[in-house]
């Protein structure tokens, strides 16, 4: 193996090549990535960079770095595809550049809305650091924002508007912010939140239409509400990147890779956002973290150096939202029972989402230690008694991965 | 104004060992290096992880989530991600208490 070929350029890319190179490789490296930029920590962009506190991205390493690991760095530089026969990437403009091993991490790009006046200026998406300098300069000036979709990036999103001053409307499709993630009850717990701090939102309702002369001036829904703005950002979730996975790699939802992060393509391997990789606990799961990217970065460069590790890293993330810590933990798509420790209302509490008795993930909420606490206990796919996890003087590090408290 | 607050038991920070404490509004990790105890933010400066629930390695600890490293001694930020220092806070031991020096601001 003397030559590893990453194809992008974000966190889980600049992982690998920093691994690869504190793991010992010697042979070549090279990180073609789209983006004209060194690799950079998206999360920021909603948060310290949109409000304007830091005027640079934060880089993964300086840019000395790459030179000074001879890590060769292509940017502005988008793989079209890989073709697994003949072993090489083939650029666009047709350069072909030869891998013995590649590592396929170019993520996820914005789902677009389908609907009139998407393409106004002034509507505007998040997530590069473009994407993030557009609603910076376009909120100079601006009274009100108006955005579409309550998850995490509409969520913080809308926190670094209100904190930078500006009126802001939310559209949400479902009943709560982040439903899907955290369930109604969770999910009225952010909903509190962003009305304390004067964020109008409006449930159960859908973008039908942008309209303006020449420049986006007010949102129309599908209930028929008119919603005026200066700006607007989309943030209604993204799909997978997988055209540069080539003809040969089995995609759905993602380039599938198994536990060790190999495609079913001998030495071609697939990590971070655009991976769907089967993990030992939660089965076949695709997640957009940073942690997670960081992780499957170190995964995959020591399975290049001959490791066969699995990656079974039970999934941990944050957010902060106005002053707000907010943490998760583990993967959950449904649960039977939620169990608090701390208070909701007073916005300092951990919930713990359990199926069948099954600790499946830790949600928390200015509460600093649990989420992560629990992890052992997530991948060990323990049965906690749910009074322990209730009490707040029970140290989750105390309890057995059965769940039982340790005598 | 600084004041001695009380956050434990003399003795219970063994050598080699970090525990995190509850003093006032803070939350401060204090790590025994040799005999030495050193109080610092329990709370990387990059995201939202405990540095007392990292390892230590002689003045270095090392945050269990992102691999920071900060030197407890002055609180610096030696190894990204971070990049900014955590707060340090004087300890001391005296009449069988574990004491913080906190500065009201």
């Amino acid at each position: 193996m003397s030559r590893v070929v990453i194809i992008g350029a974000g966190m889980a890319a600049a992982t690998t090549a920093v691994s690869l190179r504190d793991g010992g490789f010697d042979g070549q490296v090279t990180l073609i990535g789209a983006e004209p930029v060194l690799p950079y920590e998206r999360p920021p962009l909603s948060k310290e960079f949109l409000r304007g506190e830091e005027a640079e991205p934060r880089w993964v390493r300086p840019p000395d770095w790459y030179r000074d690991n001879a890590v060769e760095v292509r940017l502005g530089t988008r793989a079209e595809r890989l073709m697994a026969a003949e072993r090489v990437v083939e650029l666009e403009g047709g350069e072909r550049v030869p891998f013995d091993q590649a590592v396929v991490a170019t993520g996820v790009r914005n789902r677009r809305l389908p609907i009139p006046g998407v393409d106004l200026p002034g509507v505007l998406d998040l997530r590069a650091v473009p994407d993030a300098e557009a609603i910076r300069a376009a909120v100079v000036g601006a009274s009100k924002a108006v955005i579409v979709g309550m998850g995490f990036i509409g969520a913080e999103v809308a926190a670094s508007l209100r904190q930078r001053g500006l009126d802001v409307t939310v559209v949400e499709f479902f009943a709560t912010p982040l439903e899907r993630v955290l369930g109604p009850e969770l999910g009225r717990a952010i909903e509190a939140l962003h009305r304390d701090h004067g964020v109008e939102m409006i449930f159960r309702d859908a973008a039908e239409r942008f309209e303006g002369d020449g420049r986006f001036e007010a949102l129309l829904t599908k209930e028929g509400r008119r919603i005026e703005g200066d700006v607007a950002v989309v943030g209604v979730g993204v799909e997978p990147m997988v055209e540069a996975a080539g003809q040969d790699v089995p995609i759905d939802n993602g380039i599938l890779v198994d536990a060790t992060l190999r495609t079913g393509v001998e030495g071609v391997w697939a990590i971070g956002d655009v991976a769907r990789h089967d993990h030992p606990v939660f089965g076949s799961v695709r997640v957009e973290h940073f942690d997670n990217a960081m992780r499957m970065g170190e995964t995959v460069a020591r399975n290049l150096l001959g490791a066969d590790e699995i990656h079974d890293d039970p999934h941990w993330f944050w957010s902060d939202q106005y002053d707000e810590q907010v943490q998760m933990s583990g993967f959950a798509t449904a649960w039977d029972q939620t169990v608090i420790r701390g208070s909701v209302e007073d916005r300092s509490f951990a919930a713990f989402l359990l199926q069948e008795g099954r600790l499946l993930s830790t949600f928390g909420m200015n509460w600093r230690y649990d989420v992560r606490r629990s992890m052992p206990l997530i991948s060990a796919a323990a049965h906690p008694d749910p009074a322990l996890l209730a009490d707040p003087d029970v140290d989750l590090r105390d309890l057995q991965p059965s769940g039982e408290a340790r005598t | 104004m600084s004041q001695w607050v009380k956050v434990g038991s003399a003795g219970e920070v063994g050598e080699g060992e970090i525990l995190s404490f509850g003093a006032g509004e803070r939350q401060v990790a204090i790590a025994n290096v040799e005999g030495d105890l050193h109080g610092f933010d329990d709370w990387c400066s990059h995201q939202q992880c405990s540095l007392a629930e990292g390892d230590l390695d002689g003045t270095i600890v090392e945050c269990p989530c992102h691999g920071s490293q900060f030197d407890v001694t002055s609180g610096e930020a030696v190894q990204g991600p971070a990049t900014d220092p955590v707060d340090v806070f004087e300890v001391r031991e005296q009449d069988g208490e574990l004491q913080v020096l906190l500065t009201q601001e």
